[in-house]
């Protein structure tokens, strides 16, 4: 794999990541119960903005229906992958993910909260991200010291996200069996099934912001993992910097769960497979990131939507490719630096 | 461009103090060592002096100025930090490390520029680790990577170069491409300062010292008058013996620790002694910087004589001097430090 001078990303492979992502978006807006050619699809598309005449029940299918799902699952595919990415160059360890930092478990609880009190979607969000920040909080501070090493750090967030976990349990418990408890409970499961362009309008925002915040800050991840001294004395600002990252990828791993669920494992799996592929410098695994998380959460949207009639919860199928991958990881792991 | 320590106290909170007014003055050109027994708090006093930690009383300064005043990005400019390579983890390659040294231009949303990448790679072969570029730092050995750290460090272009046990853990040979590489940019103009484990290195290398004991006492000044048999039994509680050993050119003193002590006796006084001083050089201008050099020692010199050698291309210089012992061994270390200078005294 070619790779352009000290780290970065080569012109073609910017090119490559940038139109992979639309290939499989198109793709997706394909395939379903009912199945499109894609010339018909693309006469969809135009009609948008020319304004010609097309089948009624297809434009409502792809307009109303797929498209916004298909641009959640980039958003949240994007969002989760480059949170992971932050995570672990803010911890300096490959393991450290939103689900494994109890990030993820913090935010379901806020966002589990915020739908027992009957928020708004912008109430989950903000909710979600609350309990997110002290999630995190609470990891960094357990694993704080000389032992914040690769183990203390992943078993510090396990800790935590069994304390939010349980706090979520204690939220179905108390939640109205016959409404509010399926809800939750599906919710949790995450699906992508709930997406309209009238909640993407809130979520998205805060999302690609994040990811916009981080992808202008992919040299400064470079920095952060680096001993604290040291990091300072490369002239960066640790503190405003270590912060900044927190807000931004917890606030995109907030935002996603207030709109899907748990969509767990993505924010290990692409940054790692970006790291196997493009080296370890962020100023490539952050633009990779956003373009592979994007097309992996498409595709496996697109598989838990129609591999039977009945739709399998995303969260489902992603464990199903995480938890193998994770455990191959953890035995790599030793010696596994970022 | 001038660092200064003055009276820089420090000690954690309800713990005996560490450092005890310590002094220091490092200018342009200067090679100063940092020397004492583990647990002295050397690696505090550099991380005092470069701000990460605060000094409880005294103060760093940069041309006067205290240094937790001046704004990261401009101090970072002027100084660099090479931590201990023990401590480093990384997966990046060493361009993609060195590169990293040039942050301290580069602003918070920007990437570096084509410049700042050639930048990292001439350094590279600059230190002669060019072969490196593409190298994982997690893969390399001790020497590889010291002069890795090394190079981020020089990609900021600091005046002032500051190092935490460059050469532990280094072999030999290693242990001398660091050194040769730290006197080299000395030499060039750059104010080093280095923590290190051996007195040797400091008798050889440096021209100021500061030597740090347990308990928080801390002695600076040339190398020639801190490094000696009393203050590093002081420090050290270690019986030594500073001799000498000769080679063609010139002869080189070396610290030899001997058994066990306690604190050290009265110290000696400083002798007066007669010696001649015979210099063989290379060319015309170390022969003007030896000229300025001996005009130092004027008072003490009682005959001289110099004497170009066209032919073979090298100038001879004889001086005789009545001058203390001390003086006599700061002439002829300050000498020594020309490169291709033969120096040798020898005494009445």
């Amino acid at each position: 794999m070619k790779r352009s001078r000290a780290g970065a990303l080569h012109p073609a492979w910017m090119i490559a990541l940038l139109i992979l992502p639309i290939l499989l978006g198109l793709a997706a807006l394909c395939i379903g119960r009912i199945s499109y050619p894609l010339p018909e699809i693309l006469k969809v598309l135009a009609a948008k903005c020319t304004g010609g005449a097309v089948d009624k029940q297809m434009n409502i299918v792809i307009w109303s229906i797929r498209m916004p799902r298909i641009l959640l699952a980039m958003l949240v595919g994007a969002g989760l992958s480059v949170a992971g990415c932050a995570f672990q160059s803010l911890f300096s360890n490959p393991l450290a993910t939103p689900d494994t930092l109890g990030v993820a478990s913090g935010t379901s609880f806020g966002a589990a909260l915020a739908l027992l009190l009957g928020c708004n979607l912008l109430g989950v969000q903000g909710i979600a991200f609350a309990f997110g920040i002290l999630a995190v909080t609470l990891t960094w501070l357990s694993a704080a010291g000389k032992g914040r090493g690769l183990s203390s750090v992943v078993l510090a967030g396990i800790m935590i996200g069994s304390l939010f976990s349980s706090l979520v349990s204690l939220v179905k418990f108390t939640a109205d069996t016959e409404t509010q408890l399926p809800a939750i409970t599906y919710w949790l499961m995450g699906s992508l099934s709930g997406a309209g362009f009238a909640s993407l309008k809130w979520g998205a925002p805060c999302i690609a912001a994040g990811i916009l915040v981080l992808f202008l800050l992919r040299w400064q991840l470079n920095v952060l993992p680096l001993g604290e001294d040291e990091a300072k004395s490369l002239g960066s600002n640790i503190r405003l910097l270590r912060i900044v990252t927190v807000i931004c990828a917890t606030a995109v791993t907030a935002s996603s769960v207030a709109m899907c669920g748990q969509v767990g494992w993505v924010g290990l799996l692409i940054p790692h497979i970006c790291r196997m592929a493009f080296g370890n410098d962020h100023r490539a695994i952050i633009p990779a990131s956003v373009s592979l998380g994007a097309a992996f959460l498409v595709v496996v949207d697109t598989l838990a939507r129609s591999i039977s009639a009945a739709e399998i919860p995303i969260s489902v199928l992603t464990a199903i490719i995480g938890a193998p991958f994770f455990i191959i990881l953890m035995r790599r792991s030793r010696g596994w630096r970022l | 461009m001038r660092l200064e320590i003055r009276d820089g106290c420090f000690g954690y909170r309800g713990g005996s103090p560490i450092l005890d007014k310590v002094c220091l003055q490092a200018d342009s050109g200067d090679l100063i060592a940092v020397l004492g027994p583990n647990g002295a708090g050397k690696t505090t006093m550099l991380r005092c002096m470069l701000g990460f930690l605060k000094w409880t009383s005294g103060d760093s300064l940069l041309d006067g100025k205290s240094i937790r005043s001046i704004p990261a990005r401009e101090l970072w400019r002027c100084v660099s930090y090479v931590p201990q390579a023990r401590n480093f983890a990384s997966a990046s390659t060493a361009e993609q490390a060195v590169l990293l040294g040039r942050n301290a231009h580069i602003g918070l949303f920007s990437q570096p520029k084509p410049s700042d990448i050639d930048y990292a790679d001439s350094l590279l072969y600059k230190l002669s680790i060019g072969h490196l570029a593409q190298k994982s730092c997690a893969e390399m050995s001790g020497g590889e990577l010291q002069m890795v750290l090394i190079a981020r460090a020089l990609a900021a272009e600091p005046k002032i170069l500051v190092l935490d046990e460059p050469e532990s853990n280094l072999d030999f040979r290693n242990q001398l491409i660091v050194l040769e590489t730290m006197t080299e940019l000395a030499r060039q103009g750059m104010t080093v300062i280095f923590n290190t484990h051996y007195p040797d290195h400091a008798l050889r290398r440096s021209n100021k010292a500061l030597l740090l004991h347990k308990g928080g006492q801390a002695l600076f000044g040339e190398t020639h008058s801190i490094v000696t048999e009393a203050h590093i039994q002081d420090a050290f509680h270690v019986r030594t013996v500073i001799g000498e050993i000769e080679t063609d050119e010139r002869i080189y003193r070396s610290i030899l620790p001997l058994e066990l002590a306690g604190e050290a006796s009265e110290i000696a006084p400083d002798t007066h002694r007669i010696a001649t001083v015979s210099v063989i050089l290379r060319n015309d201008a170390q022969a003007m910087q030896v000229n300025d050099i001996l005009h130092e020692y004027s008072r003490y010199l009682v005959g001289r004589m110099g004497l170009p050698y066209r032919k073979a291309g090298v100038h001879i210089i004889n001086v005789t001097l009545d001058a203390p012992q001390s003086d006599i061994i700061a002439l002829t270390e300050t000498l020594g430090r020309i490169p291709d200078c033969s120096v040798k005294a020898t005494y009445a």
